[in-house]
């Protein structure tokens, strides 16, 4: 709060916003270079290309004030500079050199603020210049200087035309619009419970039926709003993509082991509230793919693969929703070894029956067994990762061939804030159900519920599925005398279940609301809403009914 | 009426009612002053800093939240906002009781966090005299209760003072 009040800490807010993504994106041209050397590539281009990005994190700096992060990319462009004029300096060392440098360039931009930390920028800028010194480049510091004056001319910035139809919005501004949609979307969904009250008992006249025309026009016209409101809150998924390049360079190089990632697809639009909490879970899946997956050098040749493994990290849109693949060509997971793990677990594995891997892998306590052992404090539970996944109501499933790799395959939903549900009941309380997972509501007739084994099973289209107590499941039921009337058969990840509920109220956008910290991490709940008639409704998590059956017996 | 349920006792600060409230009034205190909304839990008078306060409301609808800690209430609609709402009796181990015409809902801001407390009934915005606030008995601090952070004396009052960011810290 106190630094909103800070002119200069909003300028620094500033900063950072223009200069982050441009000292990731001279990073991971590092990353790029350093590749592309090493398979002999000179890749001019790429190199010539940096400059203007440079310069601009240079000149934004200075301006600022900001010592270290002057220097440092002060120090790249004398780097870039000489191997532009000397290609035969193109060599591993001065790659990582570069790659050193834009790791730190992104860091300080990064944590900008008046108090940095100087020394990492002044040992990198020793390091450049004893570099310089040694590749017979002229004094570090002269030359270089009048050259770059030169070159500023030819340095273009992009494209001013494009430039001019574009505004910079602080995405605050954006949810705060949203939430002001939202209450237009519960003031409509109040209008129309009122409209619908009325109509009966009104006389049927021009007045009602302007009325019903009015409440339905606003609909359309909310709904519009609606989506140009998402359109706006859209980024291409490249954004998340592009930080892991040098990731992806520095786990390998860690490891020992030559990896490359490969991206498709970064074009694939997601609303921003979700990449942001999207980053996290990607990097342990590629973390993972990387230290578990990827095989060290000698193993590849032995199975007859290039020494370099290589992570896809792939995205499309289906459906209205967002695949993301992550995917490696390592040596696939140990089904016996997860197998051995979810038995010591407690985990019942019937005889006969083969329970899928996917239903195995993502347990809590469930790290990839023995490989983890080797590599301390490495072993990323997939369980924290399928968490996070089923909180931005997205599901994650895993696929494995021995030798040959695994892919982890998520679907998402493209925007977060704004969920099509059905209103349920449940023991007076109303809950919402994203209609994303519901399959088919169903009226229970008393005789089409079964018990078998204590859970309660019926018959849908032609197979039989497990059909849960809502109020057990939510810890509402005392003792009812009265049967539930309806069931909602609920569907995510090829898994269905039906929810028994009391009465289906209706359709409604919900606007996705947050859960305070004070309330836990409530299981079955992955937020709450504002129905029409004002009241709070929870959303329920449908992932995490249809694994569960944990309290829902 | 709900403070009238409770055996006598039973309050957080049992100690509280045992303790002589006259010393620390014997002069007016010129020195600084706490401000403090208080408000009461059966027997017990509280109190927290009017800072943190954002407004008082009444007790409207409060959905439950399935399977959340036992201390939350459910959540609230504030105008648009949901609000979490704490019944402070059970996070304070007093014995629960239902919402009363005289029950509100305190709505404070602990740094950015809104948070509802439902409590028995709020009496007042009070100025204390810092000198009047005495440490709680070594008993009471040392069990749970640290986020019990002194008890005033003030004008035959004794008000609890409460630290909420203790005692509503983030549930894991």
């Amino acid at each position: 709060m106190g630094d909103s009040e800070n002119p200069f800490g909003e300028l620094l807010q500033d900063y950072v916003l223009e200069c982050l993504p441009l000292a990731e994106q001279v990073a991971d041209a590092f990353v790029e270079l350093e590749r592309r050397w090493r398979e002999g590539d000179p890749a001019d281009t790429l190199l010539t290309s940096l400059a203007g990005r440079l310069h601009t994190v240079k000149g934004n700096s200075a301006m600022m004030g900001l010592v270290p992060m002057r220097e440092t990319a002060h120090a790249l462009e004398d780097a870039c500079a000489l191997l532009r004029q000397q290609p035969e300096c193109r060599n591993d060392e001065a790659a990582s050199l570069l790659v050193a440098g834009g790791s730190l360039l992104v860091d300080l931009v990064r944590d900008a603020s008046a108090e940095l930390d100087p020394a990492p920028a002044a040992r990198f800028v020793e390091r450049v210049r004893q570099w310089l010194a040694a590749g017979g480049a002229p004094a570090a510091d002269t030359q270089p200087e009048r050259r770059r004056a030169e070159r500023r001319g030819a340095e273009a910035p992009a494209d001013p035309d494009k430039a001019a139809n574009v505004v910079r919005v602080d995405f605050r501004r954006l949810d705060a619009m949203l939430e002001v949609l939202g209450e237009g979307l519960i003031q409509h969904a109040a209008l129309a419970e009122a409209y619908r009250a009325l109509a009966p008992r009104a006389r049927a006249g021009p007045e009602l039926a302007r009325l019903d025309h009015a409440v339905v026009a606003l609909e359309k016209t909310l709904k519009r709003l609606e989506s140009t409101l998402m359109e706006t809150r859209l980024l291409p998924i490249s954004t998340v993509f592009a930080r892991f390049a040098r990731m992806v360079r520095d786990t390998a190089e860690a490891e020992g082991k030559r990896v490359r990632l490969v991206t498709a697809g970064g074009e694939t639009p997601l609303d921003k509230a979700v990449l942001d909490r999207l980053s996290e879970p990607l990097l342990h899946l590629i973390t993972n793919a990387i230290v578990h997956g990827i095989e060290g050098g000698e193993v590849r040749r032995q199975g007859g693969k290039p020494d370099e493994g290589s992570v896809r990290l792939e995205a499309a849109p289906q459906a209205g929703r967002v695949v993301i693949r992550v995917s490696d060509d390592g040596r696939g997971l140990n089904e016996q070894a997860i197998r051995k793990k979810a038995e010591a677990l407690g985990q019942e594995l019937r005889d006969g029956e083969t329970v899928p891997l996917r239903n195995l892998i993502f347990l809590p306590g469930l790290s990839t067994a023995e490989r983890v052992s080797t590599l301390a404090g490495r072993g990323v539970g997939l369980d924290v990762v399928a968490g996070a996944i089923h909180t931005l109501g997205g599901t994650i499933d895993v696929a494995t061939a021995p030798g040959r790799g695994t892919a982890f395959t998520l679907s998402l939903p493209v925007t977060l804030a704004i969920v099509r549900s059905l209103i349920v009941e449940i023991d007076q309380e109303r809950y919402a159900l994203p209609l994303a997972h519901v399959a088919e509501t169903v009226r229970a007739e008393p005789e089409a519920i079964r018990e078998i084994n204590h859970r309660g099973v019926a018959q849908w289209r032609g197979g039989l599925i497990h059909v849960a107590d809502g109020g057990a499941l939510l810890g509402t039921a005392r003792g009812r005398p009265e049967p539930r009337r309806y069931y909602v058969v609920m569907s995510a990840g090829g898994k269905r279940r039906g929810l028994l509920v009391d009465r289906l109220v209706g359709h409604q956008d919900v606007v996705v609301k947050g859960l305070d910290a004070a309330l836990g991490r409530p299981d079955v709940v992955s937020g709450t809403t504002i129905l029409g008639d004002g009241r709070v409704a929870c959303i329920l998590d449908a992932v995490r009914i249809l694994e569960g059956g944990r309290r829902a017996g | 009426m709900p403070a009238d349920g409770a055996p006598p006792g039973e309050g957080l600060l049992g100690f509280a009612e045992a303790m002589d409230a006259s010393p620390a009034e014997t002069a007016p205190a010129p020195g600084p002053e706490l401000h403090l909304l208080t408000f009461v839990l059966g027997r017990e008078e509280f109190g927290i800093p009017v800072t943190q306060v954002r407004e008082v409301i009444r007790v409207a609808d409060i959905t439950r939240v399935p399977h959340a800690p036992a201390h939350v209430r459910g959540v609230a609609n504030l105008r648009g906002r949901i609000l979490a709402v704490v019944a402070l009796r059970s996070r304070l181990g007093l014995p629960a009781a239902e919402p009363t015409p005289r029950s509100r809902i305190v709505v404070v801001d602990l740094r950015g966090r809104v948070l509802g407390l439902l409590v028995d009934a709020v009496s007042q915005v009070t100025k204390v005299p810092e000198a009047s606030v005495v440490a709680a008995p070594e008993d009471v601090r040392s069990a749970e209760a640290d986020y019990v952070t002194g008890v005033a004396r003030w004008q035959s009052r004794l008000i609890i003072l409460l630290d909420l960011e203790k005692a509503l810290a983030p549930t894991e």
